[in-house]
């Protein structure tokens, strides 16, 4: 039986109707035409999926869309302002963090999830929190360098 | 990957929740944080008919001081929170270790101390943790209340002493006296995202800081269907002045606790060689902590 669930994405209230075994991966990308968040492995093991959900990252392929009601949920879509990237997105870019893009949304997600709680992280802090997003493209040392070029913009230290 | 078709009930009080459980029982199962069921009802390993979310339960992922003498957790508490938490990381090392180890941030944003409890995977991060704490588990179910002794508690892989109609809400844990420190190491091929090949949570408690063990205990996971205390090695520590000769042979007489299997983490034999070495490391890291025990 299909329940009515309401949350926020980026910041805007939506109503959606569910069976309780959709997660909440397949409504974001299927319901509401979100799909930067990636559908990887299904179950936990590579982050593609990841959203944050009440400030902290989750896997969204293990959260039930019934879980969500009430919860604030931010995608990767929610990250541009006015048009105008991130300073996290224009790091990755700047840096070369990004070859196929696939975990690219989980891995800003998660870095922006650090830099929130976390704004001066130290080089250890930020592999940490990023260990739980698996890129198979870049190795990871250039996802390092732009988190940390995005935490020097952000704190105005960084001449980007 | 898709999820079958089951019932969701989501209640918003536990005496609802333990109602549900009454009338249900064996065709429910019970959902946290869902790292677990989740996965194994996409793998299709568990079909149950009803969901029960105790996620809206209030007060069951709190994190209780009583007074300096004891803590309480709640089972919804999750792996982060418990990571983070001031006075865990301070009085009850192996538990604040181990949860920082379970999974990656993500999971861990979600596992809960119950779920890894209740699911009972030999390998798991906090039972060991757990056992060495001496950490009681109060079970509830419609009909009444008990208390069971996580060194108890685990039955089999997957098995525990729980019945179908119990719900586990808490978990309740002494603080350890004076002069006692501990620690928790996991062994795998890598450090996130990683089950264990072979882990070991231990804590020491000292009589002063230069003074013979008083208590110790050493508890191991994915070396047995169950995780393990290691009793021989604790009577051998007990009384004695700690060292580093003494540690290895605690390792040495640990070995013989565990009944360890080959499998694609790590054979038989270098599971039983880094028992040896892990009880033997974790007692130093132990002790360093003990000394430096504060009030």
């Amino acid at each position: 039986m299909k329940r009515i669930v309401q949350f926020t994405v980026n910041g805007e209230s939506v109503e959606v109707a569910v069976t309780p075994n959709r997660t909440l991966i397949q409504v974001l990308r299927e319901d509401l035409g979100l799909t930067g968040t990636k559908h990887g492995c299904g179950l936990g093991d590579c982050g593609a999926c990841t959203v944050i959900m009440d400030g902290v990252p989750v896997n969204s392929c293990l959260v039930l869309a019934v879980q969500a009601r009430g919860r604030e949920i931010v995608t990767i879509e929610g990250l541009t302002g006015n048009g105008k990237l991130h300073p996290l997105q224009t790091a990755f870019i700047d840096k070369g963090a990004i070859q196929c893009g696939f975990c690219t949304p989980g891995m800003i997600l998660s870095a922006k999830a650090l830099l929130d709680e976390n704004p001066q992280p130290t080089e250890t802090e930020i592999r940490t929190a990023i260990s739980g997003n698996l890129c198979r493209c870049t190795g990871y040392q250039k996802i390092v360098e732009a988190i940390t070029a995005a935490a020097e913009a952000m704190s105005g230290k960084g001449v980007s | 990957m898709l999820l079958p078709g089951f019932e969701y009930h989501e209640p918003s009080t536990l005496e609802e929740a333990l109602k549900l459980l009454h009338e249900l029982g064996g065709n429910a199962r019970v959902l946290a944080g869902g790292t677990d069921l989740l996965v194994k009802m996409k793998q299709k390993i568990e079909k149950p008919k009803h969901v029960i979310s105790v996620a809206r339960i209030p007060g069951l992922n709190e994190i209780v001081p009583r007074n300096g003498h004891a803590i309480m957790v709640g089972a919804g508490a999750t792996a982060a929170a418990l990571s983070r938490h001031e006075l865990v990381r301070d009085r009850f090392i192996p538990l604040a270790l181990a949860a920082g180890r379970l999974g990656a941030p993500m999971i861990r944003n979600r596992a809960t101390i119950g779920g890894n409890l209740v699911n009972a995977r030999p390998a798991a991060d906090l039972p060991p943790a757990c056992m060495v704490l001496d950490a009681s588990l109060k079970l509830k179910s419609a009909s009444g209340e008990r208390d069971v002794s996580v060194n108890e508690f685990f039955r089999g892989p997957g098995e525990t002493v729980i019945e179908p109609n119990e719900l586990l809400v808490s978990i309740h844990v002494e603080t350890p006296p004076p002069w006692s420190g501990g620690s928790y190491i996991k062994l795998g091929a890598r450090k996130t995202l990683e089950i264990s090949m072979v882990n070991v949570a231990t804590k020491l408690t000292l009589q002063s800081a230069d003074g013979p063990i008083v208590d110790a205990k050493i508890a191991l996971g994915a070396v047995a269907p169950t995780p393990v205390r290691a009793h021989a090695s604790e009577e051998l520590l007990k009384g004695a002045m700690p060292s580093q000769e003494l540690f290895q042979q605690a390792g040495e007489v640990g070995v013989g606790m565990c009944s360890p299997i080959t499998d694609h983490r790590g054979t038989l034999e270098y599971r039983c060689m880094m028992i040896e070495v892990l009880i033997k490391r974790s007692l130093g890291l132990a002790l360093e902590r003990a000394k430096a025990w504060k009030p």
